[in-house]
Order: structure tokens, then sequence, then C-alpha cells
């Protein structure tokens, strides 16, 4: 019950999350589909040298007061034995 | 030497002219002149939200173009003591002024005015650029909606190029659908454009009839939306503020900002 409610975003939370992300877009000046062609290529690179999921890496660009980041992340394998 | 005041948005629609009206009148009221400029040129607007359209007989390129004086072509609002109006041409193009025309303009009125308010038209080109040329500071006015901000962010990045300090207006809240989870709040616009707030209006239905009459909420009594623009005229002449008092939401997240940590309510 709880659960549900919890994931069931307000209107307003949606909003303040696509904001985020186009300001984001906007600042750098880059389009949100480029964005997402930059994630396979740098996926592709990492791929060389580890064996990564390429789905799981993410490129995000994060705005906050004005400054302006860009933000890749992969997990990474465990080296099990 | 008076201050020169830009009103933009990015966006159309949002209550920059609105803005500029009801501080334009709260201004005058408290006892500082205020001239009104409509930078709107081919578009204008001002003049019919004023409620003085029939006194029009020079206009703002009139006076660039040198076929009036600049004090000729001002309108006195009867209504106040200090109010008067630089309406823009309905018939010439934007670019019959040039940025350079509008500071010598501006220049002009600071020397004779306390302020200076200059109705911004929507869009980030010539009209844009001729409005905020002669602005020392820019009020940007944004609507609680991810459209309004999206081009509002615009704007505050070409202000900040040209190092104009920008404070924010948040207009047409509603405390109702804010409550509900179905708008931004005041708080949440701030930080997402990281600017100092200089007010935030309701959404008030007063401010559709005033508009109706070509009469300034402001001059109209005490509504919601005509109390909040008669604090921000406060504010920018650097008066004491009296605390909100309204009871509910609207009051206690005015409150609560404090204007300056903003807590998302
Ligand atoms: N706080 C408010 N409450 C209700 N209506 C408003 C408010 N501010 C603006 N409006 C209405 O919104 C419309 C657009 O406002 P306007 O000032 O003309 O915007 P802009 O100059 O940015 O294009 C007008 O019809 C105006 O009456
Ligand atoms: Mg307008």
């Amino acid at each position: 019950m709880w659960n549900f409610l919890r994931n069931r975003q307000s209107s307003r939370e949606v909003a303040k999350g696509r904001l985020h992300l186009v300001l984001a877009h906007d600042r750098a000046g880059i389009e949100g589909g480029k964005l997402q062609e930059m994630r396979r290529e740098i996926a592709a690179v990492i791929s060389k040298y580890v064996p990564i999921d390429i789905e799981a890496v993410e490129v995000q660009i994060e705005s906050k007061s004005r400054a302006t980041e860009l933000r890749v992340s992969s997990p990474l394998p465990a080296r099990n034995g | 030497m008076g201050r020169a005041i830009v009103i933009t948005s990015g966006k159309g629609g949002v209550g920059k002219t609105t803005t500029t009206c009801n501080l334009g009148a709260a201004i005058a009221q408290l006892g500082a002149s205020v001239v009104l400029i409509d930078a709107d040129i081919g578009l204008r607007n001002l003049d019919v939200v004023m409620g003085l359209e029939n006194r029009i007989v020079y206009h703002l390129v009139d006076a660039i173009a040198g076929r009036c004086t600049i004090q000729k072509a001002l309108i006195k609002d009867r209504r106040l003591d200090n109010l008067w109006l630089l309406p823009a041409s309905q018939t010439d193009d934007k670019d019959a002024v040039s940025p350079e025309d509008m500071v010598g303009l501006i220049n002009e009125l600071k020397a004779t005015h306390d302020f200076v308010l200059i109705d911004c038209p929507a869009g980030i080109e010539q009209g844009f650029r001729n409005a905020i040329a002669g602005a020392d500071e820019a009020i940007v006015v944004a609507t609680p909606e991810v459209s309004s901000i999206r081009d509002a962010d615009r704007v505050v990045g070409l202000l900040a190029q040209r190092d104009i300090p920008t404070r924010l207006i948040v207009n047409r809240i509603s405390p109702h659908l804010v409550k509900k989870g179905d708008m931004l709040s005041q708080a949440d616009v701030i930080e997402i454009l990281a600017l100092e707030l200089l007010g935030g209006v309701p959404l008030d239905e007063h401010v559709v009839a005033s508009t109706n009459k070509g009469m300034p909420a402001v001059l109209e009594g005490k509504s919601l939306a005509a109390r909040e623009f008669t604090r921000i005229a406060k504010r920018l002449l650097g008066l004491e503020v009296e605390p909100e008092r309204e009871v509910g939401f609207f009051g206690r997240i005015g409150r609560a900002l404090g204007f300056s940590s903003a807590n998302p309510a």
C-alpha cells in the first residue's frame, strides 16, 4: 500500500525531474539523443578494457546552481577467484 | 539618477506586462517617480493593460526618430501623481530601434525619474536585445511550468553574460495545485533557476478583471496579487516589508522562504 503510493510520483515531482534534465542539456548545449549516442560510444570503449554490461553504463549531465558536470558511471564486474 | 529595470521572461503570456503595470503603479503609490516603457515594438500591450490607449499621440519610435521630444511622448497617468507611460509603436518593425537608441533614451529618462521599468517582448531576438540594452537590473518572470522555466533559464544565461543583476518573480502560483502536488512550488522554481526571489504572485482572478478594465490591480484594492505586487515594489525600494499575514499554505511558503534559504514546500 505505502509502496504503491510512494511509486506514484506527483506531477510536480515529474516536472522537477524533467526540468533538471532539460536544463542540464540546454546549459551544456547537448541534445538528449546525442547524449545517448555518446553513452553507447563510451560504453564500447570501456568494454574494450573491462568486461562490462554495456546497458548498465550511464551518462548524466547534472546541473546545480548553474555549474554543469558530465558524469559517467559503470558497474564493474567483481573478480571472484 | 534613476534605476532602469527590464521585466523579461523568454516565454510569452507569463505576466511581464501585468508585472510591469502593477509594479509601476505600486512604486508610484509609494512615492517614487516611474516611467514604464513598452519595448514590444509592433505588438504593443502595456497601453491597454494600463487603460491609457486613448491618450497616445506619440510613441517610442517617434521619440527615437526625433519626431517629438522624449518628454512629449510620455503619457501621464492621471490616477497617480508620478507615473508615466512611453508607449510602443504599433506600426513599426522591431529593427526601427537599435540597442544604442534604447541606451540613449533610457539614460535621458533616468535623469528625470527614479525608476524606468521596461516591458520586454517575448523571445530572445532583436526586441529582447533592445529591451535589455539600457537596463541596470533585470526581473525574470516565470510561471511554475516546465516550458516557462526552461525559457527563463535561457534568458537568465543571456543576462548573466551581460553582467545584469537578475532577480525572480514567480507568477500565477496556485497554492491549491501546489498542495495537491500538481504544480511546482515557488521554492522549486527558485532552486531550479538559482535566482534570488523578489516575490511570488498567486493566480488571482482579480488580475483578469482589472486587466479587462484597464485598471492596475494594485489601484483596485487589496487582492492577493495586488498585495504581493506592493510587497515586491517595497523590496525594490529597499523598504521594510511586513511579514506575510495570510494564513494557510501561501503565507507559510512566503515565510519559510524568508527570501534566502528555500525549503521545498
Ligand atoms: N497573477 C495572475 N493571476 C491571474 N492572471 C494573470 C496573472 N498574471 C498574468 N495574468 C494573465 O495572464 C495573461 C498574460 O499576462 P501578460 O502580462 O500579458 O503576459 P506577458 O506580458 O508575459 O505576455 C493575461 O491575460 C493576464 O491577465
Ligand atoms: Mg506582454
